[in-house]
């Protein structure tokens, strides 16, 4: 698995000391606990990052990802564990010292500086001299694409390039670690799409180790070489994207990431689950209730259509290399099937159609009652 | 002002010599008729604003500017100007002016760190409503009743003198008194400050924490997010409340008039003594210089803080 | 599924760290608080005990109390309403029609703060007409001009947070004139900040001392003062009496206010906004 070939990285980067400045730190999170009042935003989260990942905490709002950002940032105490920082504790170390670069979310840039000012200002913290950090600040902004508007404020500029000129300060200062909170969140979609694309591509040149949190599955699953599901504080699982996708571990992370039927079905006492016609294996978690729901794919259902079927197609979207249809299943169940365009043309609206599963071992959850 | 005037500009078209085959601005805004009046239509709405303040504050303030050269007799004179700049008016208008320098930087800077208190203590909510009502009813709480308060308090019999006096100090044989400049603006501070603090509250909470989040990642310390992120954002603000205060300040009676009863010289108390009739006969426009006197000192106030405002922008790039 | 289930981790858990972490900054903070408290609270206290409790009551039974008192009322409802008859077309209009001239506009309505009213009130005396001169109604009209600026500050940041020119629009399509649209759709959304420049207003009048005085008129404040001749102790009972209603009577206000505006989705009531906030764009 991933995370075993990303560990012995991470400890081989301890042994040997001084890890270059942005490139090969190792970051450890080590059973993070913090509750405000009784409410528990963090559970004993465990997460090992590789030197030069970029993990991504994906997860609904109040799961904990930003807890635990701040909390490796440095704004936030832990109530219980440890940031091991190149094999190194942290957890002491105060927010201003721990050379680590931290994107906000929105308008974090000081409104009365430049943005060639706001670039330089880690520089002039760490008593660069003013030619220098000129230099400095400026090709960055150049990375960014923003060298034209460095004599610009923040008020003139976009939300976009304001978090552009963001990460060049960010990243100014050759940060050991890049932490990125919600970067994209209050950007348009195009803005954002253009975004990713540099954000991923600058840290891949830099081989800066970056922590980023996001609410937006297609983000994480487009630019992390790993993403961490976090649902009320507990890491759900974390694994590169694809394997997320095919291979949820949980319910939870199965419904999150990308779209899940639910199948009525009855749990069987050898380790199956019976729904629509057939009986197939059940993997991971089996829940108490024998009355759960199948958790399936719309591309993992099989759909025929067939004179007197199970179903009927109610709506079809023509998407491109994919048609999209909606069935009503007998028992008042509502199916999404995502099958190739090519395959798709008698599927009308109103047609007879049968949906089997396929013989694949599913995910199951305790039923949910609407 | 309303609507759109525009002076007519030169004429382009491809017939006209000398045109360029640069872009053509298109057809010269020309000051017409139409315009006008629709300009002036649209106008309308503020004309009882216009009106009311053209009565109520323009109208006023020319009597006094006029009435601050006008000799008894109705005719030009200079005396009342030269009567209020000399003798007892010229140690009034400098002590207003002292006072009320004195008593908008030091409220200044103590509302600023009470405002600051307030804005980050964990009270939540409720200590901030608690907090801002109290300030709007302090800063309201001038004049006479303020200052029998403060004699009930520092006065020579007071509580807080008395106090004193049994734990072997007695103030008032020190050469304290309430009844002096120095006790004026002990009370001056009672309403000041909470002037200070609903004024500079907004600007405060304006900060948003992600400045300071973002400084402290990048390195910086409690002092240097101040001097180069919170203090310049804040500046403006500031000096704009100290201008605030000072004009209140400058404009305060009743407290002053209370409590030392005309001994100490302040223009306001003089202005007002004019009205009262406490006057020499015949030199009744002399008020209206004073009047006049304290408007020009507020005009040369407010220049000084514009120009501090954009040489302070200068300073702190 | 696979034997994954262990027994708890017999580990030692780390220490837990404390959760109140003592900076000195919290503590500065306090001591300000605190100091503040005192220097705002003590001379209530020394006024409190210096009126004693039997002045209260025959603070009520003073001659020219209930008049004065009316007087005074008498002039905060009429400026009130003045006051927001004048402003509130004109700032909407401003906002609405003639965006240019907002910054004129708010520069005229800060001459009021920096012009003291000593002088206003000699030039206002000089100028005002014969049948105006006798009357308290002088006064009140005044009293407009030193209201303004509070009062514009209240209705603009009110402004400013609604999309006026949307909703006007939206107003208008679906049919509504413009009397309606003020009515129904305008004041419902600027309940609070009236309700702010009310309280301004109201509390402005009832603590007005100079004006009135000069203009020879015995409002609320100026009874007290003249009282204060004959009697010390009733004097400072009167003032404490008229700081602690003005108190209750802003806090009510803020808390219903805030209780109003939270039903509708908008935030606390903000009495006080006279600094300008910068636009949080988002």
């Amino acid at each position: 698995m991933t995370t075993n070939t990303a560990r012995d990285g991470a400890s081989t980067a301890a042994t040997t000391g001084q890890a270059e400045p942005g490139r090969g730190t190792s970051v450890r999170l080590q059973d993070l606990t913090r509750a405000f009042g009784t409410t528990r935003a963090l559970d004993g989260l465990s997460i090992e990052m590789a030197p030069g990942e970029l993990v991504a905490l994906l997860g609904p709002s109040g799961c904990g990802k930003t807890t635990a950002l701040r909390i490796v940032a440095g704004f936030e105490t832990a109530d219980t564990g440890s940031v091991l920082v190149d094999g190194k504790d942290i957890s002491s170390v105060p927010a201003a010292r721990r050379d680590m670069g931290m994107v906000f979310q929105s308008y974090s840039l000081f409104p009365n500086m430049s943005a060639l000012d706001n670039v330089g200002f880690g520089l002039r913290m760490r008593k660069i001299g003013a030619g220098e950090r000129r230099k400095r600040a400026g090709d960055l902004l150049d990375m960014v694409g923003l060298a034209p508007q460095a004599s610009q404020y923040p008020h003139q500029l976009s939300g976009g390039q304001q978090q552009r000129v963001a990460l060049a300060r960010a990243l100014a200062i050759r940060p050991r670690v890049l932490l990125l909170d919600e970067p994209l969140s209050a950007l348009d979609a195009k803005v954002r799409l253009q975004l990713r694309e540099q954000i991923r591509t600058l840290q891949q040149q830099l081989g800066t180790t970056t922590l980023f949190v996001t609410h937006d599955q297609e983000e994480a699953l487009s630019m992390a070489d790993r993403v961490g599901v976090m649902s009320n504080g507990r890491l759900e699982q974390i694994a590169a994207p694809d394997e997320l996708y095919t291979d949820p571990a949980t319910a939870f992370v199965a419904e999150f990431v990308g779209v899940m039927n639910r199948i009525p079905g009855e749990l069987r006492g050898d380790g199956q689950v019976a729904a629509l016609g057939s009986t197939i294996p059940v993997r991971g978690h089996r829940p108490e209730d024998t009355a759960v729901d199948v958790l399936v794919r719309p591309e993992g259902l099989r759909l025929e259509v067939v004179e007197n079927g199970n179903g009927i197609v109610t709506t079809r979207t023509f998407l491109g290399s994919v048609t999209r249809v909606h069935v009503r299943l007998s028992g008042d169940i509502a199916v999404q099937v995502d099958k190739p365009s090519a395959e798709s043309a008698a599927l009308a609206p109103g047609a007879s159609v049968a949906v089997s599963l396929p013989a694949q071992p599913v995910l199951v959850a305790a039923r949910r009652v609407s | 002002m309303a609507g759109t005037v525009q002076a007519p500009g030169p004429v382009t078209g491809p017939g006209a010599p000398g045109s360029e085959a640069a872009a053509d601005p298109g057809p010269p805004a020309r000051l017409t008729i139409p315009k006008l009046l629709r300009g002036l239509r649209r106008a309308a709405g503020v004309v009882p604003f216009g009106v009311y303040v053209a009565l109520f504050l323009i109208a006023p303030l020319v009597a006094v500017a006029i009435g601050a050269f006008q000799g008894n007799d109705g005719g030009f004179t200079l005396s009342n100007v030269n009567a209020a700049t000399h003798g007892v008016y010229l140690k009034g208008f400098w002590q207003s002016i002292i006072l009320s320098v004195i008593t908008s930087v030091i409220p200044g800077i103590l509302g600023l760190m009470v405002a600051y208190a307030i804005v980050k203590a964990e009270g939540g909510n409720l200590l901030r409503q608690i907090a801002i009502t109290a300030a709007g009813v302090f800063a309201n709480f001038g004049g006479v009743p303020l200052a029998f308060i403060f004699i009930a308090t520092i006065g020579s019999s007071g509580l807080v003198s008395q106090w004193l006096t049994t734990l072997g100090f007695d103030p008032y044989t020190h050469g304290f008194t309430l009844y002096s400049l120095l006790g004026v603006v002990i009370v001056y501070l009672y309403f000041q400050i909470p002037l200070m603090v609903l004024v500079i509250l907004p600007a405060l909470e304006g900060l948003r924490p992600a400045w300071r989040e973002a400084a402290e990642n990048l390195g910086a310390r409690t002092w240097d997010y101040w001097r180069y992120v919170g203090g310049p954002v804040l500046l403006p603000s500031f000096l704009g409340c100290v201008l605030l205060l000072f004009g209140s300040a400058l404009s305060a009676y009743a407290t002053t008039e209370a409590l030392t009863n005309g001994t100490i010289p302040l223009t306001a108390i003089q202005i007002g003594s004019f009205l009262n009739g406490n006057v020499i006969a015949g030199q009744e426009n002399t008020g209206k210089a004073l009047g006049l006197g304290m408007v020009v000192i507020i005009a040369v106030a407010m220049v000084i803080y514009v120009a501090m405002q954009r040489r302070a922008a200068k300073w702190l790039r | 599924m696979a034997a994954v289930t262990q027994a708890a981790p017999e580990r030692i858990a780390p220490p837990r760290r404390p959760r109140v972490v003592f900076k000195g900054a919290t503590v500065w903070r306090w001591v300000v608080l605190i100091v503040a408290a005192v220097y705002f609270l003590l001379p209530l206290w020394a006024a409190l005990r210096f009126a004693g409790i039997g002045a209260f009551g025959s603070v009520i039974s003073q001659p020219g109390f209930t008049s004065s008192l009316a007087l005074s009322v008498r002039l905060a409802i009429l400026t009130t309403l003045i006051t927001i008859a004048l402003m509130l077309p004109t700032t909407v209009y401003v906002h609405l029609r003639l965006p240019k001239l907002r910054r004129l506009l708010e520069g005229i309505t800060i001459l009021p703060i920096v012009i003291p009213p000593v002088v206003l009130i000699v030039g206002v005396l000089a100028i005002a007409p014969g049948f105006l001169k006798g009357t308290s109604w002088l006064l009140a009209l005044a009293y407009v001009v030193l209201a303004m600026p509070f009062t514009y500050r209240a209705l603009d940041a009110g402004l400013r947070a609604l999309d006026l020119k949307t909703i006007v629009e939206a107003s208008n399509s679906l049919g509504a004139g413009w009397l309606s649209t003020l009515w129904r759709v305008l004041l419902p959304n600027l309940r609070t900040a009236l309700l702010s420049a009310t309280v301004l207003c109201v509390a402005l009048v009832l603590g007005e001392f100079t004006m009135a005085s000069l203009d020879l008129y015995q409002t609320f404040p100026v009874w007290i003062y003249v009282n204060s001749q004959t009697s010390g102790q009733v004097s400072v009972a009167a003032s404490l009496l008229a700081l602690f209603v003005t108190w209750i009577f802003l806090l009510g206000i803020t808390v219903l206010g805030t209780r109003q505006s939270r039903k509708t989705g908008g935030g606390e009531v903000t009495l006080f906004t006279v600094a300008r906030t910068e636009t949080r764009g988002n």
